[in-house]
C-alpha cells in the first residue's frame, strides 16, 4: 500500500511536471487585428447594397478582426497560447501602435501576427498577399521574424477561394517604405516578438472587398495564418484534422456590376458567385459529414472545418442549377480547395426575346452605322449562335456578347451600303448555354440611309504642308457634329521616330450645336522642330454623333518650319507693327462700305506685334486691308513680294495688291488653308512694267462651307528687287516652246511664268508651268521661272 | 463609478479655469554625434543616470555627471524592461530565440558602480519582467521571481488587466478598470501613496494604494511621475500603420488640469521622468532632456 502510493505519488507528479513542460514549451502568439471601429481610418469600402459608413459593410477593421478571433480559435484548438489586442470592433479598441507593441511585450508571446488587408488606393487592380517584418529585407531586426513570414506566405497563396493577381512578397518594412527612414511600420517597432503584419489580399479589389465580408473566407485566412505558425514551430504534424473550402459559382453566367461605377474583375471572379447554395460533405457510405450553405454575400463561399483526413464527397444543390458532386481529399492540417461551377438548368429552347433596329416598310431608314441586336430568353452558346447568323447581302463585321451571353450584338467592321434592304437570319441551330437549339428560325429586315461616311471638308496640317513650329494647332473638319468623348485620343501626332506630341489638352476645342460644321482643334503643347518630318494620324473610329465614322484611317504627314526665318535678299517693306497707317472695309477707298477695326497683337514673327483683323463675310464677299498713308517702296514687275500671314484656317483667298495711279492690281497670294504662320509671297507679273505701289491686301470670301468669321494677322511685308535676269541654278530645269505654249518643266513645283521681250519689257505672266503664246510675234524672248520663290531666265525663241 | 467618470469629464472641461502655467526652461539634445538612434529611456529617481536602448536592442546607461555611456548588454533588451531598483542597480531582461523558435528569456542585473553583470533568473520561456522597487529590484518570471531582497519595499506592475501594488511585502492585486486588452505602465509617485498605469482603452488611471480609483487622465500612453503632483504621458496619433503625430504632456494627478510640453508635430514620445529632469526621444530616436517650471 505504502509502496503503491509512493509509485502513485510519482505518476501523478511525472504527469503534473510533463503538463508543466508541455505548458512551458507552449508557443504563444499575439494576434492584432488591424484597425478598430468604424471609423474614418478603419478603410470603409463602399460596395452595394451598402452605403458608405454602413458598419453592415466591407470594413478592413472588420475582416481583420474576423480572421483574428479565427485564427485564436484555431491556435487554441491546437494547442497554442494566444492572446488578442482586440475581440470587439469599436473606436476604444483601436489601440495605439506603441501600447500594442508594449501589450505583446508584456505577454511575453513568441510571435506576434498583425492582421490586415491592403489597398492600391488607386484605380488600378491587385490582389496579393503581402508580408513585412521590421528592418531590411533579408535583414530582420529581430532573428526570425523572416522566416515566419517566410512560412507564413505560401499559405496565404494557396488560397483558391480568391484569384490573385500576382505572386506574393515579403518585405522588411525598411525596404518597403525606405521613405520611413527606420522608423517602419507602428506596431513592428519595439516589438519584442518575432513579429509579422500581414496584408492578406487587396480589399479595394472588389470581389476581394465581398469575400471579405464573409465569415467562411475570414475563417479561411485565420486557419492560413495557424499552418504559417505550425510551419514556424514544427507542429504541421501535431494536428489531426482539415478543412475544405471553396467558391461555387455559374459556369458561364457573367458576375452582376451592381456597383454605382463598374468595376474590374478577373479571372473567375468574372463567373456568377451562386448563394444560399447547399453544400453536404458526405463519407463514402454516402452519410452526411457536414451540411453548410453558400454565403449569399455575392461570393459563393463555403467551409467545412475540422475535417477528419480521408476521402469524401462534396455535393452542391441549387435550385436553379444542376446539382453537382465532387470527390475530394483532406490531408490532416491542411487545406483542401474545391471549387465548383455549376450549370444552370435551361428547361425551353431559345428565343429571340427583342431585337434590334426594329424597321418595316415604309419606316424611316436605319443609320449605316447601326448594330444589330439579338436578345435571348437564355443565355446562348457563343459559338453555334454566331455560326447562326447570316445577313444578306454578307457583311463584314464582329460579335459581342452581354449580359453574360443573354445579348448579342453585331457590329460591322466599317458600316453598312447605303440605301440596301438587308435580311437577317438567325438559324435555328442557335443553342443555349445548356446545349438545346432554337425551334424556329429568326429573320429581320431593314433598309438602310444614304449616308454611311463621316466626310473629311478640310484638315490642317493637309498632306506636305509646311507647318510653323511654334505650338501648331490641327483641325479636323467634317460634315456632320462630331462626337466629342475621348476625340482627342483617336488624333496623334507623330514625330518621326514614332513618338506622340502631346496635345494641350485644356485649349481644345469642339463644335458646338449649331455650327455649320463639325469640328476638332487642338495645339500641341510643344514647338516642333524644324526641318523635320511629323504625321497626324486619324483613326477611323472619328465619327458623328450618329455613330457615322471615317471611311478609313489617314496618316497625314507634313514638315515643321520657321515661317520667320531669314529670307536673303529680302527687304523690309513694311512692319505692321501698328495699325494706325491701315483701314479694312468692303469698298475701294478709305473707309467706304463695312469697315472693320484692325488692331495690333503680341502674337508676332518680328518686333513687338503684328497687325490684326478680326472680320467676318455676313452678306459681304471681300474686304480691303489699305494703307491711309501710302507705302514710300515700289515695286516693279519682277518683283516679288511676301509677307508673313497668321491664317485662320478660313480657305480665304488672300492677295496682294499694287496700284499705279487709276488700276488696282490684286496678285493672289494663295489660300487661308492653315493654321498659324505661314509666308506667302508671289512674283509681280501681268502688269505693265511700272513704278507700282503696295495699296494693301484683299482677303475674298472663298470655301462657303467655312466659317464666315475669322482672324487674320500680318507681320513684315517684305520685296525683292528684279536684276532683271537672274540666273539661278535649279537643277532639272528646261524651258521649251511647244507650238502654242511655252512649257517650263523641273524636279519641282512651278510657280509661274514672266515673259519678258529682248528689251526686258514684260509681255505676260501666267500662273503655272504653261503659257499660251500663240498670240506672240516671231522672235527671241526671255522667259523667267518662279520656283519656290526663286527665278532662274531662259531664253526661248517662238 | 460612472458618476466618479461624470465629475473626472466636468472637471477636465473646466481645466482651463484652474490657472496653472507651465514653463519650459530649457530643452537640449542629448548625446548628439554621440550616439545613434537611441529609444526608450528610463530615468532614475535621481534623474542623473539614462538608460536606452538602440535600434537592435542593446542597452546602454548614460551619466549626466560624467557624461559617460556604458554599454550594460549587447543582448536584445526592450528599453521598457529596463528599470533602475532603489539600490541603484539596473534590472532587465534579455530573450533569445531558440532552435525550436520560442523565444527565452533571462533576467539580470547590472551594477554600475561596479560594473558588474549578473543572470538573476534563468533563461526560460514565457513572460518575464523587471520591476523596480524603492529598496531594490524584482523580475517577475514564468517559474519563480527574483527579488533583490527579502524587503524590496514599494513596487507596483501590471500583468494582463491586473496592477499589482506590493506595499510593506504585502502584494495586492486591483483591476479598477475594465479593459480587454489590459494594463500597461505602471509606476509609483515619488511619495509612494498612489499608482499610475495604462488601461489599454481607457487611458490613465490613478489609483490609491487600496486600489481606489483617483482619477482618469485620458486615452494617453507611457505615463511617469513628474512629481507628486503631476504626471508626463505621451500623446500618439497613428493611421493605424505608422505614427501620424506624438508630443509630450504634462498633466496634473488628479485630472484636473494638463497641458502640452511638445507640439502634436514634434513627433515627441517614450518620456521619463526623475527628479524634475524630462527625458524623451522622438520618432526617429533623438533624445531630448527638458526642464520645466510649474506655476500653480
Amino acid at each position: 500500500m505504502k509502496k503503491y502510493s509512493f509509485k502513485s505519488v510519482m505518476t501523478a507528479l511525472l504527469a503534473v511536471m510533463a503538463v508543466n513542460v508541455a505548458i512551458a514549451q507552449q508557443p504563444h502568439v499575439y494576434i492584432n487585428p488591424g484597425h478598430g471601429g468604424y471609423d474614418s481610418d478603419d478603410r470603409n469600402m463602399v460596395i452595394y447594397p451598402f452605403g458608405a459608413g454602413d458598419s453592415a459593410g466591407s470594413w478592413e477593421s472588420k475582416s481583420n478582426l474576423r480572421k483574428g478571433l479565427a485564427l485564436r480559435e484555431i491556435l487554441q484548438k491546437k494547442g497554442y497560447k494566444t492572446t488578442m489586442s482586440r475581440v470587439t470592433n469599436t473606436t476604444a479598441d483601436d489601440l495605439a501602435l506603441s501600447t500594442i507593441v508594449a501589450l505583446c511585450n508584456q505577454s511575453g508571446a513568441d510571435v506576434f501576427y498583425s492582421i490586415h488587408s491592403n489597398a492600391t488606393g488607386t484605380s488600378s487592380v491587385a490582389n496579393f498577399p503581402m508580408v513585412f517584418y521590421r528592418g531590411y529585407t533579408g535583414s530582420p531586426q529581430i532573428p526570425n521574424a523572416d522566416v515566419l513570414a517566410a512560412d507564413l506566405e505560401p499559405y496565404l497563396y494557396a488560397n483558391q477561394s480568391t484569384v490573385w493577381t500576382n505572386n506574393y512578397q515579403i518585405w522588411g518594412d525598411w525596404s518597403f517604405r525606405p521613405e520611413w527612414g527606420t522608423q517602419g511600420y507602428g506596431v513592428l517597432r519595439g516589438n519584442n516578438a518575432v513579429a509579422n503584419l500581414s496584408e492578406g489580399s487587396f480589399h479595394d479589389y472588389i470581389p476581394e472587398a465581398y469575400r471579405l465580408l464573409s465569415l467562411a473566407y475570414c475563417w479561411m485566412e485565420g486557419w492560413n495564418i495557424s499552418l504559417g505558425a505550425d510551419k514556424y514551430f514544427s507542429r504541421l504534424d501535431s494536428f489531426g484534422q482539415g478543412v475544405i473550402t471553396g467558391n461555387v459559382r455559374d459556369d458561364r453566367i457573367k458576375r452582376l456590376q451592381e456597383n454605382p461605377q463598374p468595376f474590374i474583375v478577373i479571372g473567375d471572379d468574372n463567373l456568377m458567385p451562386i448563394g444560399a447554395a447547399t453544400v453536404r460533405l458526405l463519407d463514402m457510405e454516402g452519410n452526411e459529414v457536414q451540411r453548410c450553405m453558400t454565403d449569399t454575400l455575392r461570393n459563393g463561399i463555403y467551409v467545412f472545418k475540422y475535417v477528419e483526413p480521408g476521402t469524401y464527397n462534396v455535393e452542391v444543390t441549387e435550385p436553379s442549377h444542376f446539382s453537382q458532386t465532387q470527390t475530394v481529399t483532406v490531408a490532416a492540417n491542411e487545406p483542401t480547395y474545391q471549387n465548383f461551377y455549376l450549370k444552370r438548368v435551361r428547361d425551353t429552347p431559345p428565343v429571340v426575346v427583342d431585337y434590334s433596329p426594329v424597321w418595316q416598310e415604309n419606316d424611316p431608314a436605319v443609320k449605316c452605322s447601326a448594330s444589330i441586336m439579338l436578345a435571348f430568353n437564355w443565355d446562348m452558346d457563343s459559338v453555334t449562335t454566331c455560326d447562326a447568323f447570316h445577313l444578306d447581302p454578307p457583311v463584314e463585321g464582329s460579335f459581342r456578347w452581354e449580359d453574360s451571353y443573354y445579348r448579342l450584338i453585331f457590329t460591322p467592321t466599317d458600316a453598312f451600303d447605303v440605301n440596301t434592304l438587308y435580311t437577317l437570319t438567325l438559324d435555328k441551330s442557335a443553342e443555349h448555354g445548356g446545349g438545346t437549339p432554337m425551334e424556329e428560325d429568326f429573320s429581320l429586315q431593314f433598309y438602310t440611309q444614304p449616308r454611311n461616311h463621316l466626310n473629311e471638308l478640310a484638315v490642317f496640317p493637309y498632306e506636305g504642308a509646311p507647318v510653323h513650329y511654334k505650338t501648331p494647332t490641327v483641325e479636323l473638319r467634317v460634315d456632320s457634329m462630331l462626337d466629342t468623348y475621348n476625340l482627342f485620343q483617336r488624333l496623334r501626332v507623330l514625330d518621326s521616330e514614332g513618338n506622340e506630341v502631346a496635345w494641350n489638352k485644356r485649349s481644345i476645342k469642339y463644335n458646338k450645336n449649331g455650327d455649320d460644321y463639325g469640328y476638332v482643334r487642338i495645339p500641341l503643347v510643344k514647338n516642333i522642330d524644324v526641318g523635320k518630318d511629323y504625321q497626324l494620324i486619324l483613326d477611323v473610329d472619328i465619327a458623328d454623333t450618329a455613330g457615322i465614322h471615317l471611311p478609313a484611317a489617314r496618316v497625314i504627314n507634313f514638315t515643321g518650319v520657321d515661317a520667320g526665318a531669314d529670307k536673303p535678299g529680302m527687304q523690309v517693306v513694311e512692319d505692321f507693327e501698328s495699325a494706325d497707317n491701315y483701314s479694312a472695309s468692303t469698298g475701294y477707298g478709305i473707309g467706304t462700305g463695312h469697315t472693320y477695326p484692325l488692331t495690333t497683337s503680341t502674337d508676332r514673327l518680328f518686333g513687338s506685334h503684328s497687325m490684326q483683323m478680326v472680320y467676318d463675310f455676313y452678306d459681304r464677299t471681300r474686304i480691303l486691308i489699305e494703307p491711309i498713308d501710302e507705302v514710300a517702296a515700289t515695286f516693279n514687275l519682277g518683283d516679288t513680294v511676301g509677307v508673313h500671314v497668321w491664317g485662320d484656317m478660313s480657305y480665304n483667298e488672300l492677295s496682294v495688291c499694287f496700284s499705279a495711279g487709276e488700276y488696282t492690281y490684286p496678285l493672289p497670294l494663295g489660300t487661308i488653308d492653315f493654321h498659324g504662320w505661314r509666308y506667302m509671297t508671289v512674283p509681280i507679273k501681268n502688269m505693265s512694267n511700272k513704278d507700282y505701289k503696295f495699296v494693301g491686301f484683299r482677303l475674298t470670301r472663298g470655301d462657303e462651307s467655312m466659317s464666315p468669321t475669322g482672324t487674320i494677322r500680318f507681320d513684315n511685308l517684305l520685296k525683292k528687287a528684279s536684276s532683271g535676269i537672274d540666273e539661278v541654278p535649279l537643277a532639272g530645269l528646261k524651258v521649251k516652246c511647244e507650238g502654242d505654249y511655252i512649257v517650263a518643266t523641273a524636279d519641282t513645283y512651278i510657280q509661274g511664268l514672266e515673259l519678258f521681250d529682248a528689251n526686258g519689257r514684260a509681255i505676260k505672266a501666267v500662273g503655272g508651268n504653261c503659257m499660251n503664246v500663240a498670240s506672240m510675234a516671231h522672235g527671241i524672248y526671255l522667259v523667267r521661272v518662279h520656283i519656290n520663290g526663286r527665278t532662274a531666265t531662259r531664253k526661248v525663241k517662238l | 463609478m460612472k458618476r466618479l467618470m461624470i465629475v473626472m469629464a466636468l472637471a477636465a472641461m473646466l481645466l482651463p479655469a484652474m490657472g496653472q502655467e507651465v514653463e519650459v526652461t530649457s530643452q537640449r539634445r542629448l548625446l548628439d554625434g554621440v550616439e545613434g538612434p537611441a529609444y526608450y529611456p528610463v530615468l532614475n529617481a535621481s534623474g542623473n543616470r539614462l538608460l536606452f536602448s538602440n535600434e537592435d536592442g542593446a542597452l546602454k546607461l548614460y551619466d549626466f555627471a560624467s557624461d559617460v555611456t556604458t554599454t550594460v548588454t549587447r543582448d536584445r533588451v526592450v528599453g521598457h524592461d529596463a528599470c533602475f531598483g532603489g539600490d541603484g542597480k539596473v534590472y532587465f531582461v534579455t530573450q533569445r530565440v531558440g532552435d525550436d523558435h520560442l523565444v527565452y528569456r533571462t533576467g539580470r542585473t547590472f551594477d554600475a558602480a561596479t560594473g558588474q553583470l549578473a543572470t538573476v533568473t534563468e533563461e526560460q520561456h514565457g513572460a518575464m519582467c523587471a520591476v523596480p522597487a524603492t529598496r531594490g529590484g524584482a523580475v517577475k518570471a514564468p517559474g519563480r521571481d527574483y527579488t533583490s531582497g527579502s524587503d524590496i519595499g514599494s513596487a507596483a506592475w501590471t500583468e494582463g488587466s491586473r496592477v499589482h501594488v506590493m506595499v510593506g511585502g504585502e502584494e495586492r492585486v486591483f483591476s479598477p478598470v475594465d479593459s480587454w486588452a489590459g494594463y500597461l505602465w505602471a509606476s509609483l509617485s515619488p511619495d509612494g501613496k498612489r499608482v499610475a498605469f495604462f488601461a489599454a482603452g481607457k487611458g490613465i488611471v490613478v489609483i490609491d494604494l487600496r486600489g481606489q480609483m483617483l482619477a482618469m487622465l485620458g486615452n494617453y500612453e507611457m505615463p511617469c511621475w513628474y512629481n507628486n503632483d503631476y504626471l508626463v504621458a505621451q500623446n500618439a496619433k497613428d493611421d493605424g500603420h505608422q505614427f501620424v503625430s506624438s508630443q509630450i504632456l504634462l498633466i496634473k494627478a488628479d485630472g484636473t488640469w494638463q497641458t502640452e510640453l511638445t507640439k502634436p508635430a514634434s513627433m515627441a514620445m517614450q518620456p521619463t521622468c526623475g527628479n524634475g529632469r524630462i527625458v524623451y526621444t522622438t520618432v526617429d530616436g533623438l533624445l531630448y532632456e527638458m526642464k520645466i517650471n510649474i506655476y500653480d
